[in-house]
C-alpha cells in the first residue's frame, strides 16, 4: 500500500493515460500539474481535478477527455463515491456522454493502404487533364492526386497595419529617419517613407463530401490537402448533413495519412445533403468567430440540398456580409464559359450572394482556379 | 490588501466575491494556482462570460495596477513593448551637433532610458509583482505575434536590442483571454495554464446580476436569467453573455420596470440580442422567451 512516492507515482501515470489518449502532454506540463497538486495539501480529488484541467488540458476538446480518463482513473468509472466532492459538470450524466469521445488511435482502414499502393504504381501514368473527375479510372485518380499535390495555391493579399519600406511615395518613416539622420551626424538627408505590407487572405475551403458528389470529393480533398499545405492561412471543412472541420488533420505531413485523418474525422461520408444546415453551422461555430472575416470562402458542391432553401440564403446571406468573396466550385457546371445558369434549387438560392462559380470537375480547371485565385479582389 | 496571494482557494473565491466577482470552484482554483506558481492562466470561453472581468477584479482585490494590452490584427513590438521617442532623438541629435558633441558618450545617449517610450508589456516587466497584466483577446493579434509573447510569458524578461534583456524582479499576475476565434499555438499554451470558462448556472448568474446590481429586486433578477437561459437555448448567431444580462436588467430597471412581461422585453431586447436576424426570431417567440406567470 501507499508509500511516500506513491501519490506523485500515481500523479504520474495519470498523465501517461492521458498521453494513451492523445493528449499532448509535456513534462513541463507534468511538472506544472505535481506542484499544482502539490499546493492543496488535504488531496482533495476536486483539487487534484482542477490541477489537472488547468495545467494538462490546452484546449476546450481535451476537457471531455480529460473528465473521461480522470473519471476511469481516479475512481475507476464509479462515480458514486461518496467520500469525494467533484464539481457537478463532472460527476453528472455529462460525463457518460462524454466517455465515447474519439480515442486517438488509428484505425486500420485497408482501403487507404490500397491506394497509397496504387499511387505508386500509377506515378508515371498518362492523364488526359480534361477529363471529368467521375469518368476517371482508380490509376487516373492516383496520378491526378500527385499532380493536384504538386499545385501551388495562393490567395489574394489585403493590406495589414504592418509597414514597409518603400522609396516611392507612403507616409514618412519616423524610425527610418532618425536612424539615418543620426548616421549623418544629425543632418536630416533623405525622406524615408513607408507603405503597407500586404499579407494573403484567408481561405475557407468548405467540401461537399455527400453521395451526390462522391465522384468529386476525393480530388477536391486532395486539392484541399495541397491548398492547405502551400498557403498559411486556410481552413478546411467538410460536410454531408453536418458540418466537420478538418485542418487539423490535414495538417500531416504525408499526405496519404493526412487524408485518411481526415477521412476518419468526417462521420458522414457519401451521405445525404443538408447544404444550408452545415453553412448555417459554419457561420455560427467558427464563421461569426472570426474564421470567414475577410476571407475567401470556397464552397465545392453540387447545389443538390434535401434542406429548407431558406435556411440557405439566410446562412449565404450572412456570410457573404463575413466574408470577403465567395466561391462556388460547381463539378456539374461542366465545360461552358458561358453565364452560369442554375440547374438545381439550391444553386438558383446561392447565385445572387456568389461572387464567382467555377467548375472543377478535371484536372485543367482545378489548375485554372489556381491561376485565376490570386486575381480575385 | 496585500499583494501577497491568498491562503487558500475558498479565501480567493471569498475575496473574489467580495469584490462583486462569482467565481464558481474550478476558476477560483485555476486562479489561485496561477498566483501560487507564478505562470500565467489562458481565460478561454464564450463571448460575456466574464473573462477580463477577472484581471480587473484581481487587480482590485490585490491592489496592483492593472496594466492592459487590447490585441487586434497587426499589432507589433512598437504598440506592445517599447518605442523609442523619434521626435525627442532627433532634437537630441540637432542640439548635440550644435555643440559639436560627437563622442559615444553622447551618441550612447540616445538610447537611454529617457527615449524609451513604455508600452504595455514592458510596463508589466518592469511594475513585477505590482500588477496585473491583462493580454485581452489574444487571439485577434496575428499568430506571429503570440511567438514574441513566449519570452515574456515563460521567463518575464524582454529583449530590446539597444538596450538588452529587461527581467522581471518579481512576477506579475498575467491572465490572457482568447473568444477563440482561431487556435492558438501550442507554444504559447504551454506557457500557459488553462481555463474554459462556461455560461453559469441560472441560480449562479441570478447570484452575480444581484451582486452587480443590488438594488434590483429578486423577481426582476430571477425572470430575466430564467429568459436569457431561454434565449441561450435558441440556437441564436449571438448567444448572450452574462455581460448582456446585466446590461439587459440595467436597461428594464432603466426605464422604470419592476418585472418582466412581453411589452417591457420587447422595448429593451437590443441590450440583450444584438444581431438582426436573431431579433426577429426572438420578436417572433417572446411570449416564450419572457415566460408564462
Amino acid at each position: 500500500m501507499p508509500t511516500d512516492q506513491a501519490p506523485l507515482r500515481r500523479l504520474l501515470d495519470f498523465c501517461s493515460v492521458l498521453r494513451l489518449e492523445g493528449v499532448n502532454v509535456g513534462l513541463d506540463n507534468t511538472m506544472a500539474f505535481v506542484s499544482a497538486a502539490a499546493l492543496f495539501e488535504s488531496g482533495r480529488l476536486e483539487d487534484i481535478y482542477w490541477s489537472g484541467r488547468t495545467t494538462l488540458a490546452h484546449r476546450r476538446a481535451q476537457i471531455p477527455i480529460y473528465d473521461a480518463c480522470f473519471t476511469r482513473f481516479f475512481l475507476g468509472g464509479n462515480t458514486d463515491d461518496e467520500t469525494t466532492r467533484l464539481p457537478a459538470r463532472f460527476a453528472g450524466p455529462e460525463s457518460d456522454a462524454v466517455v465515447n469521445v474519439p480515442s486517438g488511435e488509428p484505425r486500420e482502414d485497408g482501403g487507404d493502404e490500397q491506394q497509397t499502393s496504387l499511387g505508386l504504381s500509377a506515378s508515371a501514368a498518362a492523364v488526359d487533364q480534361s477529363k471529368d473527375f467521375a469518368e476517371c479510372t482508380e490509376e487516373e485518380h492516383a496520378a491526378i492526386r500527385r499532380i493536384v499535390a504538386s499545385l501551388k495555391v495562393a490567395p489574394p493579399v489585403r493590406r495589414t497595419r504592418r509597414h514597409r519600406k518603400s522609396p516611392k511615395g507612403g507616409a514618412l518613416d519616423m524610425r527610418q529617419m532618425a536612424r539615418d539622420t543620426m548616421r549623418n551626424h544629425g543632418e536630416p538627408l533623405d525622406l524615408a517613407r513607408r507603405v503597407r505590407k500586404e499579407r494573403a487572405r484567408r481561405l475557407v475551403l468548405i467540401l461537399d463530401v455527400s453521395g451526390s458528389m462522391a465522384d468529386y470529393s476525393r480530388s477536391l480533398l486532395q486539392f484541399a490537402y495541397s491548398v492547405r499545405q502551400g498557403a498559411r492561412n486556410v481552413e478546411v471543412f467538410c460536410f454531408g448533413t453536418r458540418l466537420t472541420r478538418i485542418t487539423a488533420a490535414l495538417r500531416h505531413r504525408d499526405s496519404d495519412e493526412a487524408l485518411r485523418r481526415a477521412g476518419e474525422d468526417v462521420g458522414d461520408w457519401a451521405g445525404g445533403t443538408q447544404i444550408g444546415d452545415s453553412l448555417d453551422q459554419f457561420v455560427r461555430q467558427y464563421g461569426r468567430r472570426g474564421t470567414a472575416r475577410g476571407a475567401i470562402v470556397v464552397i465545392c458542391s453540387d447545389g443538390l440540398d434535401r434542406g429548407d432553401p431558406a435556411v440557405l440564403d439566410l446562412a449565404l446571406e450572412r456570410l457573404s456580409r463575413l466574408s470577403h468573396r465567395i466561391v462556388w466550385m460547381n463539378p456539374m457546371k461542366g465545360e461552358t464559359d458561358d453565364e452560369y445558369v442554375a440547374a438545381s434549387l439550391g444553386m438558383s438560392v446561392a447565385l445572387p450572394h456568389v461572387d464567382l462559380v467555377w467548375s472543377g470537375h478535371n484536372l485543367e480547371s482545378l489548375v485554372e482556379f489556381a491561376d485565376v485565385l490570386p486575381e480575385i479582389k | 490588501m496585500s499583494n501577497a496571494a491568498p491562503a487558500d482557494v475558498d479565501t480567493l473565491q471569498q475575496l473574489l466575491q467580495d469584490q462583486g466577482y462569482l467565481a464558481d470552484r474550478g476558476l477560483a482554483t485555476a486562479t489561485y494556482i496561477s498566483m501560487k506558481l507564478g505562470r500565467p492562466l489562458l481565460l478561454e470561453g464564450e463571448v460575456g462570460v466574464g473573462k477580463t472581468e477577472l484581471a480587473k477584479t484581481l487587480a482590485a482585490l490585490t491592489s496592483r495596477r492593472l496594466i492592459r494590452l487590447q490585441c487586434y490584427e497587426g499589432i507589433d513590438t512598437s504598440q506592445a513593448l517599447y518605442e523609442w521617442d523619434y521626435a525627442r532623438q532627433m532634437l537630441h541629435i540637432r542640439a548635440l551637433s550644435a555643440h559639436q558633441l560627437t563622442d559615444d558618450e553622447s551618441v550612447d545617449s540616445l538610447f537611454g532610458e529617457g527615449f524609451l517610450v513604455e508600452r504595455p508589456l514592458l510596463e508589466a516587466v518592469r511594475a513585477g509583482d505590482d500588477c496585473v497584466l491583462l493580454i485581452d483577446e489574444i487571439d485577434r493579434a496575428d499568430d506571429e505575434f503570440e511567438a514574441f509573447l513566449l519570452e515574456l510569458l515563460s521567463d518575464f524578461q524582454v529583449t530590446i536590442p539597444e538596450v538588452g534583456t529587461i527581467k522581471a524582479e518579481s512576477r506579475p499576475i498575467v491572465i490572457l483571454t482568447s473568444n477563440r476565434t482561431r487556435e492558438l499555438h501550442d507554444a504559447l499554451k504551454r506557457r500557459c495554464l488553462y481555463h474554459w470558462i462556461d455560461y453559469p448556472s441560472a441560480e449562479r448568474e441570478q447570484e452575480i446580476v444581484q451582486t452587480r446590481l443590488p438594488e434590483v429586486s429578486e423577481v426582476l433578477a430571477a425572470n430575466a436569467v430564467a429568459a436569457v437561459h431561454r434565449l441561450r437555448g435558441l440556437d441564436l448567431s449571438k448567444p448572450p453573455g452574462v455581460a448582456e444580462t446585466i446590461d439587459w436588467v440595467s436597461a428594464i430597471q432603466a426605464i422604470g420596470a419592476h418585472d418582466l412581461d412581453d411589452q417591457t422585453a420587447i422595448v429593451t431586447l437590443g441590450s440583450v440580442v444584438k444581431d438582426r436576424d436573431d431579433l426577429k426570431s426572438v420578436e417572433r417567440r417572446i411570449g416564450e422567451i419572457v415566460g408564462a406567470d
